[in-house]
């Protein structure tokens, strides 16, 4: 068995050195890594808390002192934005690591055992499939009631179905190989058989769907927000600073541009290393 | 070939009832009483209790739902709108074709900018065009699709007065909204497109016509984009079920009467039916565009056309 | 080289269909057909179908009721000429002769006498008609109708020129069957012509009117749900008229030489009510504390823009019965400190504040968080869905909530009794679970007595209570914003918020 792992290790180096070689890929490395730093350190970069209000300096434009201007509640804009990318960051995250965990549990076991649990779970993909996601998310944000949890869950749960295709497809694959047999031929169990060899085989295809799909939940999270069943203010969340700062986006677009860029660069560098990812893992684009 | 269509149209069945025996479920679930907000904050606790009994909610859930399906075998009859008294099937008739009109020329919008732009990045790999052509694609997925329509309007029926800002009649109010939706997938069908022809690209076939000396233009357009597309049509089908959801936020900002609109409302209204309805269409509509897919996929496709002979 | 020559090409007849299919904005002279843009959508134009803002602004240019409201809120004359009390419970009302329904139909007093009928078994205006007795209604002659109150009602008459009162045609309703709410027939100055659902709502002259006939040949009333995107509409030519202009848009409208900005103050109220049978809100120095920590001033310029103006009592300054010369709370953020630690709250406490989703809310709760937190009170907000906000505001669940209230009869029954009297509490409308022996009797008496003078003298005296016991902290009090293209005469906005538009026209 050691045998595999190495030969795993080093394709994850190759993988990595072939990675850097994309310029593309690396920018976007590189500004997620420093959004996450950001997140971070929110309290210490922020020069001023994103509560407080001033109303004697609402719609201030971009200056010294306010770096990105002030909202209608004369809050710093900058300082907003910067504990914004923790919430944001926070919902792509989790919202995909949810779903991630139901669908590839889903996917893995239908993929592996085949046969009823196969049948049942997928008749359900279908099901969910069949419901366009941000739909799915409203009814689910409508049922769980508003917040950043009940809008992680809804994000969440509502994309399960396109992990849970993802991993049984995989899983179906790899169960045909010969050191799945020859595993099992050595007593080893199921358990151990999906933990050891079919999860690791399954991520590359996972982590390429993952990191566009925290794109795409903090996009959906934006979108709820716009239907009106977003965040708790005075939080500010991207999606949410976008929403409120829509109104006055005539007079004072400040208040929009913003977090808008913050989620447009998030997004840009999500999908960069996604794309330069998928590049990299995908056996069948390997020169 | 059509036995293959016929079964798959079957399938289509046990999704539908899945589908609606879900949202049901769910709606019966979500807190909060489709008479309250129908009402409103003056009604008295008399009237809640009248129109409650006169809408059947006071059934149990199962007779509840058991009636809407009988009512809908038997009688063909989506029910009525608990806050409109209108009947569902006109309510989603009366929006559905704009939807559909909309999702489509958003689809149109996404293959007419990402197909160009993934060949080009293809083609040109690793250089400094595909990097510029994937970013390009990128900008419109990057933007949430509120900001983008509302910036949209600004420029072009605001400040250069050349688009109208709302409505959805004629093709000039049409622009901006299959903009604002199709853009958002355009990246999607260009990274689709660009894998896919890279990996076209090392197939022997294409070696084969480039040593007999064909332009490279020709090579692309004649070879690799046949077998490109095959892969691509499938995300477009998905990307299709994608546009339906955008809709939603598309028909907010321009006015448009969809069926997206008419969902959200439903739904904060628990207007049940209504959202039985919408969500039974967009899904029924959705798996025909799935079955669509895989029938092009096997016209697409040589090999799989072989199977259904 | 060619294949660049085609995109320029292509992109060239692109840009010149875009140019050319750009219609001139600029109104034609000689227009008779007027575009108003709002934003809610109707329900029905069955007006014992729904009671929403956006069916009654379409169906009051279709309908009429017995008596009309007018702009300037008195009562005239309107399906019916004159009107007698007989007993104290009873009345006697002589209808117009010659008005014809839209269908041709003759209005009679059996028509009158179905409307009301159909009105009192509706559950969702029923409670607009009141205490008439069903069994009281007697169709005296073709033109006469008389009918009673259960119990002594003083603001009967405003009640019947509520647009839900309008009048129907029996056949007509018995025609539509179902389907009455798309197939309205009234005997106002406009009939119906089409609804595109979501979209527009059609409505022509009527040309056998029995009044002065409407100016303009055609109404289309635009739905338009983006505030932003409405006042463009507005702009750009795509509407003569919108209702309901955010406060954001309101100097860029006011600003604009092509465009008429109309504001009048409305009937409604927006307030922060305390669940005042919940710990610590059933002490009236915690309510009174919370009524002094915040400046109402800021609330209405940074979240209304200076719309509207901080509300000074319970009710909206021109709803009969309004008391204007209460003391306000002016902010004084020691008094308050000193009041709390009086209630043993010397620390301050931690509470929730609820609203709906309804962004000028939202904006007020974060501002109210942001100044009690300078008396030591922690505000967390929860924004609640509408339906579940309304559902557990009735239940009691609550601590502080945001809500408004709307007089539409102008009169401070509609606007006190469902909110403060001790009966009304949960789902009719008390919401603050607020009860005082005193204010319950002054409420009964303004509700009974006919003397305008001793109603008027009750009601001043429960708003002096309320007050003083402070289960609301009185917030704002609202404005009916319009924009009009200034080529448009004759438009009136009415309180209420359902504008006439019969009178309006072009002027070239």
């Amino acid at each position: 068995m050691t045998v595999y792992s190495e030969k795993r290790q080093s394709l994850w180096l190759e993988s990595w050195h072939r990675l850097r070689k994309n310029k593309a890929a690396v920018l976007g490395l590189v500004i997620l890594v420093f959004l996450l730093f950001v997140a971070i350190f929110a309290d210490v970069i922020a020069p001023f808390d994103f509560r407080t209000q001033n109303l004697n300096a609402v719609f201030v434009k971009p200056n010294a002192t306010h770096w990105f201007g002030t909202d209608n509640f004369g809050r710093d804009i900058f300082s907003r934005v910067v504990y914004g990318s923790r919430i944001s960051l926070q919902i792509g995250f989790i919202a995909v690591g949810i779903a991630l965990l139901i669908g590839g549990f889903i996917g893995a076991v239908s993929g592996y055992f085949g046969g009823i649990f196969d049948i049942l779970f997928m008749r359900l993909v279908d099901v969910m499939l069949a419901v366009p996601t941000i739909l799915l998310a409203i009814s689910i944000v409508a049922v769980l009631g508003p917040g950043i949890t009940n809008l992680m869950i809804a994000v969440g749960v509502s994309s399960v179905p396109s992990y849970a295709r993802i991993v049984r497809a995989n899983v179906m694959s790899i169960k045909q190989m010969q050191y799945i047999e020859a595993a099992r031929a050595m007593g080893s169990t199921n358990f151990r058989i999906i933990l050891k060899h079919v999860i690791p085989n399954t991520l590359a295809p996972v982590i390429v769907q993952s990191t566009i799909g925290v794109a795409g939940a903090i996009l959906s999270a934006a979108g709820l927000g716009f239907i009106g069943l977003g965040i708790q203010p005075p939080n500010p969340e991207w999606g949410s600073m976008l929403n409120a700062g829509r109104h006055f986006i005539r007079d004072h677009p400040h208040l929009t541009t913003y977090p808008g860029l913050a989620i447009m660069i998030t997004i840009l560098s999500l999908n960069l290393l996604g794309d330069g990812l998928r590049d990299v893992l995908d056996p069948k684009l390997k020169e | 070939m059509i036995k293959y269509i016929f079964r798959r149209i079957l399938l289509v069945i046990p999704v539908m009832i899945g589908v609606s025996f879900l949202v049901f479920t769910m709606i019966h679930f979500t807190p909060g009483d489709p008479v309250i907000t129908i009402l409103g904050e003056t009604a008295s606790q008399e009237s809640i209790d009248q129109l409650r009994e006169e809408l059947g909610l006071n059934d149990p859930f199962l007779v509840q739902y058991f009636t809407y399906v009988r009512n809908i075998v038997v009688d063909q009859d989506l029910g009525r709108s608990y806050v409109t008294n209108r009947p569902v099937a006109s309510e989603i008739i009366s929006r559905y074709p704009n939807t559909l009109k909309l999702a489509l020329l958003g689809v149109l919008v996404s293959i007419s900018i990402g197909i160009p732009l993934g060949i080009i990045s293809a083609v040109k790999q690793y250089t400094w065009i595909d990097n510029v052509a994937m970013f390009f694609a990128l900008i419109g997925v990057s933007m949430p699709i509120f900001w983008q329509g509302i910036l949209l309007i600004i420029l072009f029926s605001v400040t250069l007065r050349i688009l109208p800002s709302s409505g959805f009649n004629t093709w000039q109010q049409m622009i901006l909204p299959a903009l604002t939706l199709g853009t958002g997938s355009a990246a999607i069908v260009a990274r689709m497109t660009r894998s896919s022809m890279l990996e076209v690209y090392r197939q022997d076939y294409i070696r084969t016509a480039r040593s007999k000396g064909l332009g490279e233009f020709t090579v692309v357009v004649r070879h690799a984009l046949r077998n490109t597309l095959i892969p691509v049509v499938t995300i477009i089908g998905l990307q299709f079920g994608f546009l339906l959801g955008g809709a939603i936020v598309t028909e907010t900002i321009f006015s448009i009467p969809g069926v997206g609109r008419l969902m959200v409302d439903a739904i904060r209204q628990r207007d049940m039916l209504i959202v039985q309805g919408g969500v039974l269409v967009i899904a029924f509509t959705f798996s025909l565009i799935n079955l669509f897919v895989d029938i092009m996929y096997a016209f697409l496709d040589p090999k799989i056309r072989a199977q259904y002979k | 080289m060619k294949k660049k020559s085609v995109i320029l090409l292509s992109l060239g007849i692109i840009f010149g269909l875009l140019v050319a299919g750009c219609a001139p904005s600029t109104p034609q002279p000689g227009r008779d057909s007027l575009v108003v843009a709002m934003g809610g959508n109707p329900v029905t134009l069955d007006p014992h179908g729904s009671n929403d803002q956006a069916s009654s602004r379409v169906h009051r240019q279709i309908y009429e009721t017995l008596i009309y409201q007018t702009e300037s809120l008195d009562l005239v004359p309107a399906l019916a000429t004159s009107w007698t009390q007989i007993d104290e419970l009873t009345f006697e009302f002589k209808l117009k002769a010659g008005v014809t329904f839209h269908n041709g139909e003759p209005l009679t007093a059996s028509d009158v006498k179905f409307t009301l009928e159909r009105a009192l078994a509706s559950a969702f205006i029923g409670h607009i008609v009141g205490p008439i007795d069903k069994e009281s209604i007697t169709v005296v002659d073709d033109l006469t109708i008389r009918f009673a109150t259960t119990r002594p009602f003083a603001p009967l008459l405003t009640h019947l020129a509520h647009p839900a009162m309008a009048i129907l045609n029996e056949k007509a309703v018995t025609e539509g069957g179902e389907d009455y709410g798309v197939n309205p027939v009234g005997t106002g100055p406009f009939k119906f012509v089409s609804w595109d659902f979501d979209e527009k709502v059609t409505l022509e002259r009527f040309d056998d009117y029995h009044d002065a006939k409407a100016l303009l040949r055609e109404i289309v009333f635009r739905i338009i749900p983006d505030n932003t995107v409405r006042t463009i509409e507005l702009e750009t030519g795509g509407a003569d008229i919108i209702f309901d202009i955010q406060p954001a848009d309101v100097s860029r409208v006011d600003a604009e030489p092509t465009l008429t900005l109309v504001r009048d103050a409305n009937l409604s109220v927006t307030y922060i009510g305390f669940n005042v049978e919940k710990a610590p809100f059933n002490d009236v120095r915690v309510r009174q504390a919370i009524n002094l920590a915040i400046d109402m001033e800021a609330v209405v310029n940074t979240v209304y823009a200076g719309v509207g103006s901080p509300a000074k009592g319970p009710l909206g300054p021109n709803v009969f019965g309004a008391n204007m010369d209460l003391d306000g709370w002016d902010r004084d953020v020691d008094a308050a400190k000193a009041l709390l630690a009086d209630a043993g709250f010397a620390d301050g406490f931690t509470t929730t504040l609820w609203t709906n989703d309804n962004l000028q809310r939202v904006q007020i709760a974060e501002i109210v968080q942001n100044q009690l937190a300078d008396v030591g009170i922690t505000v967390e907000i929860v924004e609640v869905e509408w339906t579940k906000y309304l559902a557990d505001t009735a239940a009691g669940l609550h601590d502080m909530f945001i809500l408004g209230w709307t007089t539409v009869t102008a009169d401070a029954d509609y606007g006190l009794y469902a909110l403060f009297h001790s009966s009304a509490k949960g789902t009719p409308g008390n919401r603050t679970f607020y009860g005082n022996a005193r204010v319950d009797e002054l409420l009964d008496l303004g509700r009974t007595t006919t003397d305008q003078a001793a109603r008027l003298a009750a009601y001043k005296e429960a708003q002096e209570i309320i007050r003083n016991e402070a289960p609301w902290v009185f917030t704002w009090t609202g404005e009916n914003i319009s924009g009009t293209h200034s080529s448009v005469t004759g438009f009136l906005q009415h309180p209420a918020g359902h504008h006439r538009l019969d009178k309006v026209s072009f002027n070239d």
